[in-house]
């Protein structure tokens, strides 16, 4: 910048300025002076301050760049070197103030267009180059929007030392170049000067902190791929972050791409949890193998496993240990470890639930409650909240005649039945030979109870003995007279088999479902139960043997209620897989049947679910435009379409969290304008977009729902609050829930429904979790997703399904619980006690520096749990954790520089 | 809440049920009686939009931004359809005329004129006590067509002019005090105004100004930005002219004050003054607060017996509060001049209430020469005036001294009804100015 002793003869040079000034405007006296002063007043407005703000130094500078300039236009060819380097070392030093461009590059404006006429005329050689690195850096400033000169006169002079010009010049080239490629691509020039240049920047910005701008620049010019080769450990991570989180924001086929390229990031950088969560989202089994065969190391490969267990992909592997821990064979014992750890082991009955005594009974001991209704519920609660904890006082006594089994009649025993099996959850062996006595009961209905409890029980983990196979394929179960026994032994290996992909149970199902001989009840249970198994997978033979069926029943068959379940089982198999479900679209729509239609949105919001594709969500909307007349009884269900969309919104939304949002307040207009049909659905949906996360907005907006006129509206609803503080123990829930139960008591549906929904709430003693996402809310689990909507769908129609005698259709949740644990394990995987901070995790993406994750945390030992949106982190680097997000089981590593508490 | 009394709303809304089926229960209002914030859950909290992070400028909040408008767009384009839907079925249903029956019929049970009342407490769901401005205070009960979100204790209500039941609320606005000191018309000085202030004026809009329009500046620097700033200095110096220049810039609600307006004539009001300020400034961000000549509420806390001395120091404590309290004001910059700094209480400016001090000198050479071009650019001077003479003299000048000799020096040729100020009145003019000075200063007397 300027010396001191140059000041001194810049003052003088002023000094002889300032008094010139007021001597120029007097020259002219022969003005009337009235007319002068407010000519002057209105110059002084207008022109002058830009004249005369200019400083002494100011001037100077702006004599010597115009010397330059003027040294450029002369025909010296000598000068021209030294007058641009000159120019360039003005430009380079002036430190300018955040708030103004700089003084060189604001004096140089209006010698900007001679200068580009200049370089026209100049012959080519390094004087050119040098003239056209200054006029590139000129362009900033001045060119329009559209010219683009910046980057054109960059192209002219190539030059390895871009950063020299300072960080806002950079970004500015980079918009440019942004801007040229999509012009140019547009008309399928070259773009490989482009590329080149765009590569150039690169280094310079991950060099500067803003990974941001390269990726964007990056994602542009559409060679994310290269990425991988200019990050280095210190930026990495950054890096990954910001792209991941960049994913469900960008359209196909860039999302892959991005993931893809994340992916390989992680994969350099031997980030193999950070990879195998990539490789899971991105639902590649190659790659999810590759990376899991990528190290020898035995505890991170232990690690690895937990973390392929929990979305349920069957990988297999020789080592015992491991396959161990991809079958999820101990979570039955680190479960009951948590249990013991927080101290919830004694079991509740579901009176310590209701708390009846808080309920204002008003209108006294007139209400006639259905018993066998309020027994009913009362199974299905008592097997949530003691779920997976493996002992309860209802169902498990030792009393045999007592059992609360025969205190149900017909279906109701069949559910209290299969509730043993949620009680004993991913227990395997006890669970077994405590519903062995049950198998060989004399009634239909308990037997078929039995089936259902070895499908629940086995849901989620695995044995090699494989004991829901054989048992459930017996001859007396999956080919049993009793259509019940039958339908729950197809129901049970759809739920303990779910996701595994077996193709040894394709061959034992497909008959059913192809057989129409059968009622419609055993065929869409049996696809149903196949469309879990092979979730997300689009089988092809499934796929054409559901379309068979869809053909080749009769119209009156199709009408059937349970027809709805074969067109789900249909859309399970597409949940996630996006365009591969055009083909099976395009098929459906030769179909004429009205069904046809119901499965075609069904489809499509699966195959799109957790995506949170705009257009796909626009076109679900669009499908609610209509209003439809299905009053009279022929056309009844013909707009059952309309409800599969709003479910379809909500699965769609539920991948993104401004999506998930938006999508709030889209269902407050659906509610407002929407018919019956569509009414009844919005608070599943909502319920759906916020399992187990209790956000005040959405439960004071679905109790305001359960007071609803539509009875079917009221009854979702709160069915939806159930689901929404499912596993939460959320004390304001169950206080809304405890009034609803007084509001209700006297009609029975609305009633059962209260009482699941307490049951939901206080799910597991309020340790597990129904949310399909996980892992740091990014990946989403399909099974779980499956679960969710197939239990959704049966409440679209709550009267004939779950209120009427099918309410063992709620035992689908159980592939979508989990507990919602973080377990600190040792390298041997016994239960490690470490300190942990739990708080409210925060998107740190795109942030300077290395900002807090969490906020408001407080200190925990392990085991804990953790509320949807919680993180974890270590409190000190005692340990260093092998999975990047502390969640679920994780397994931790002595850390060797560790120092010791001070 | 909850307990006996929403149970029997319950019942009774089940009757009412029975009787007419339209009726629809009104919906458990679970936060009557109690205060909430503006921003906080309920209905408006449904409806509004998400924040989009990280600030920095990327893709990523582009992306996210562009996701929000596409939702928009979607919901505009759905509600327009269903209205459209609406309005055809309606012609033939008359469902538009429906409502306007619904609207007048309200508006009969609402009769006129309304009184207006206080609301004072919740007793149950549609029931309140009242008072109304003439004293007596009445059980009421609130008709259902009130929303009853918008109920909370203290807030002013309409009443029926018979059966004194709550037909309405009004929406509380703050005090007609505040909305005099938003700054409607923007001043006409504006930075090029000033002469000199060079590095004064880069830091006021650093602090003040660049927070507002560029808050990613700073997030990709990993820094919060400034949240005020003080100017300090000797009288005269510019220090309001600077404030004014900035309300003239920006396009943020600027709200000015002087801290005499602050203190009031009853316990309490300087302080709820205060709160209402910043509350409107938090409603109206981003927004500016200036606050002139801070020292009159600002000094030194002492023990003072004086109770109006102590209602002082409580609207300091309160606007310390204001400051940097517990709850995030958000985009509200704070602006505060003083020319004594020194009186100040150390708790008002330290760092994070006021970030940046910024001195203001009087003028050097460079500074006077600009200041005085600047105040004689618009005068008629003769061709003698040679203002170097004053400029390299050595008097304490401030701009304000600066700008009352060229005013004198203009008098001074007025009265001899001459057209061009001359060299002899400016310096007639800076006699006076200078001697008129001194005269305040009587500290020459006892030396």
């Amino acid at each position: 910048m300027v010396k001191e002793d140059d000041k001194s003869a810049k003052l003088d040079k002023g000094k002889g300025k300032a008094v010139d000034t007021p001597d120029k405007k007097d020259v002219d006296p022969s003005k009337p002076t009235t007319e002068k002063s407010s000519n002057g007043a209105k110059k002084g407005k207008k022109d002058e301050p830009q004249e005369e703000e200019l400083s002494e130094e100011d001037q100077q500078l702006k004599s010597e760049l115009e010397m330059l300039v003027e040294r450029l236009k002369e025909p010296d060819t000598e000068l021209y070197k030294p007058a641009l380097e000159a120019i360039k070392n003005f430009i380079r030093t002036s430190t300018s103030s955040m708030t103004a461009v700089p003084k060189p590059l604001k004096f140089l404006r209006s010698h900007y267009p001679s200068m580009t006429e200049l370089y026209e005329k100049w012959p080519t050689g390094p004087n050119k180059i040098a003239l056209a690195d200054v006029l590139s850096v000129l362009g900033m400033t001045y060119s329009d929007e559209n010219t683009l000169d910046s980057l054109k006169y960059r192209l002219l002079a190539p030059t390895e030392d871009l950063g020299s010009w300072g960080h806002e010049y950079v970004r500015h080239l980079a918009l440019e170049l942004g801007a040229e490629y999509a012009s140019r691509s547009e008309k399928e020039a070259d773009t490989k000067d482009l590329t080149d240049l765009g590569l150039a920047l690169v280094p310079f910005f991950l060099k500067h902190n803003a990974e941001a701008d390269a990726v964007d620049l990056l994602l542009e010019l559409e060679i994310i791929e290269k990425l991988p080769d200019f990050v280095d450990e210190n930026t990495y991570q950054r890096v990954g972050l910001y792209m991941v989180s960049m994913v469900p924001l960008l359209s196909p086929p860039d999302d892959k791409t991005t993931l893809e390229t994340a992916h390989s990031i992680y994969r350099r950088y031997n980030k193999l949890a950070q990879a195998i969560i990539l490789a899971i989202r991105l639902n590649d089994l190659d790659l999810i193998q590759e990376d899991f065969d990528a190290t020898d190391d035995e505890v991170l490969k232990k690690q690895l496993a937990f973390l392929v267990s929990r979305q349920q992909i069957w990988l297999q592997t020789p080592d015992e240990e491991i396959s161990n821990c991809l079958n999820n064979a101990r979570l039955s014992e680190y479960f009951a470890a948590l249990g013991k750890e927080l101290n919830i082991l004694d079991p509740k009955t579901p009176e310590d639930i209701y708390k009846s005594h808080l309920e204002s009974s008003r209108g006294g001991p007139g209400g006639t409650v259905d018993s066998a209704k309020q027994n009913l519920a009362n199974s299905f609660v008592n097997s949530f909240i003691n779920a997976g904890f493996g002992s309860d006082k209802l169902m498990l006594v030792e009393d045999e005649s007592t059992s609360w089994v025969y205190k149900n009649k017909d279906l109701g025993m069949l559910s209290a039945t299969a509730s043993i099996g949620m009680l004993h959850q991913w227990n395997v062996e006890t669970g077994l030979s405590i519903i062995d006595k049950y198998m060989y009961a004399a009634e239909d209905h308990i037997k078929a109870g039995a089936a259902l409890a070895i499908g629940i029980l086995n849901s989620g983990v695995r044995t090699d003995t494989d004991p829901a196979m054989a048992l459930l394929c017996d001859e007396a179960y999956l080919d049993s007279k009793s259509p019940h026994i039958r339908v729950s032994a197809i129901m049970g290996l759809g739920l303990a088999y779910a996701g595994s992909q077996r193709v040894d149970l394709l061959d034992l199902l497909l008959p059913i479902v192809s057989d129409t001989s059968l009622s419609m009840h055993v065929s869409a249970m049996a696809a149903l139960s196949l469309g879990l198994m092979f979730v997300g997978s689009s089988n092809g033979d499934i796929t054409s043997t559901i379309l068979q069926t869809l053909m080749e029943r009769d119209d009156s068959q199709l009408k059937d209620k349970w027809g709805r379940f074969l067109a789900l089982g249909l859309a399970l198999l597409f949940i996630g897989r996006q365009e591969d479900a055009d083909a099976t679209l395009e098929t459906l729509k030769a179909i004429e049947h009205p069904i046809a239609k119901h499965t075609e949105v069904l489809v499509d919001a699966c195959a799109y679910a957790g995506t949170g594709n705009v257009l796909k969500f626009q076109s679900m909307l669009h499908l609610c435009n209509e209003h439809i007349d299905s009053s009279e009884d022929e056309k009844k269900d013909d707009d059952l379409f309309q409800s599969y969309a709003v479910i379809g919104l909500a699965l769609i939304a539920m991948g993104e969290d401004i999506g998930a949002e938006m999508a709030l307040r889209q269902f407050g207009h659906l509610m407002h304008y929407g018919d019956g049909v569509i009414r009844k659905t919005v608070p599943l949906a909502m319920g759906l977009l916020s399992a187990s996360n209790p956000q005040i907005k959405v439960y004071d907006t679905l109790s305001r729902y359960s007071h609803d006129n539509d009875i079917d509206v009221a009854i979702n609803a709160i069915f939806a609050m159930g689901l929404v503080g499912a596993g939460t123990n959320n004390a304001r829930l169950a206080q809304l829930l405890r009034q609803l139960a007084s509001y209700y008591h006297r009609d029975p549906n609305s009633l059962f429904m209260v009482r699941i929904a307490q049951g939901l709430v206080h799910m597991g003693k309020g340790t597990l979790s129904v949310n399909p996402f996980h892992t740091d809310r990014s990946v989403l689990s399909r099974v779980a997703t499956a679960g969710l909507v197939t239990v959704l769908i049966s409440l679209v129609d709550a009267k004939s399904f779950v209120l009427d005698s099918a309410h063992y259709l709620l035992y689908f949740l159980v592939t979508a619980m989990h507990p919602r644990f973080l377990i600190t394990l040792d390298e041997n995987l016994q239960p490690l006690p470490v300190n942990v901070r739990v708080g409210q995790a925060v998107d740190v993406v795109g942030q300077a520096g290395r900002p807090k994750t969490i906020t408001g945390w407080q200190t925990q030992n392990t085991p804990v749990l953790l509320a949807y949106g919680e993180r974890a982190e270590l409190e000190d680097d005692e340990y260093i954790s092998l999975s990047n997000t502390l969640e679920g089981l994780v397994i931790l590593k002595k850390n060797p520089n560790w120092g010791g508490r001070d | 809440m909850g307990g006996p009394p929403s149970g029997d709303q319950n019942d009774k809304s089940k009757d009412q049920k029975k009787e007419k089926p339209k009726y629809e229960p009104p919906p458990p209002t679970t936060r009557v009686g109690r205060r909430k914030r503006r921003a906080a859950a309920g209905p408006d909290a449904a409806s509004k939009l998400p924040t989009v992070f990280p600030n920095a400028r990327c893709k990523l909040k582009l992306l996210r931004m562009e996701r929000i408008k596409d939702h928009l767009l979607l919901e505009e384009e759905f509600v327009h359809n269903q209205e459209q839907l609406r309005r055809n079925k309606g012609e033939k249903g008359g469902l538009e005329q429906r409502q306007e029956e619904e609207r007048s019929r309200v508006d009969d049970m609402r009769g006129s004129p309304m009184g207006v009342g206080n609301l004072e407490e919740m007793i149950d769901d549609d029931h309140a006590i009242v008072s109304s401005a003439t004293g007596p205070e009445y059980y009421v009960s609130i008709m259902s067509f009130v929303d009853k979100d918008l109920l909370e204790p203290g807030c002013s209500v309409l009443l029926h002019h018979k059966s004194v039941s709550i037909v309405g609320v009004l929406t509380e606005e703050s005090d007609p005090l505040i909305s005099v000191m938003k700054l409607d018309k923007a001043p006409t000085e504006s930075y090029a105004d000033i002469g000199g202030l060079e590095t004064q004026i880069q830091e006021v809009r650093e602090a003040v100004e660049l927070p507002l329009l560029h808050p990613e500046l700073y997030e990709e620097m990993g820094i919060k930005p400034p949240k005020g700033v003080i100017l300090y200095g000797a009288p005269g110096t510019g220090k309001t002219l600077l404030a004014k220049a900035v309300a003239n810039q920006t396009s943020a609600t600027f709200l000015r004050i002087v801290g005499s307006e602050l203190i009031q004539k009853y316990l309490g009001d300087g302080p709820r003054l205060c709160r209402q300020i910043f509350q409107v400034a938090a409603e109206h961000a981003p927004s500016i607060v200036f606050i002139d000549e801070i020292d009159a509420i600002g000094t030194k806390r002492y023990d003072s017996t004086s109770g109006g001395e102590r209602e002082v120091q409580r609207t300091m404590l309160e606007l310390l509060n204001q400051l940097d309290g517990f709850d995030d004001r958000g985009d509200v910059k704070v602006i505060m001049a003083t020319n004594k700094i020194e009186t100040l209480d150390p708790a008002l400016i330290r760092p994070g209430r006021i970030d940046r001090k910024i001195l203001f000198e009087n003028p050097d050479q460079n500074t006077k020469r600009k200041i005085f071009t600047l105040h004689t650019s618009k005068m008629s001077l003769s061709s003698d005036v040679e203002l170097e003479e004053f400029i390299n003299q050595k008097d304490d000048l401030s701009g304000a001294d600066i700008k009352a000799i060229c005013t004198e020096a203009g008098l001074l040729a007025l009265r001899e009804r001459r057209m061009r100020v001359q060299m002899a009145d400016f310096r007639s003019a800076r006699e006076r100015v200078l001697k008129t000075k001194s005269e305040g200063e009587p500290e020459g007397l006892y030396l």
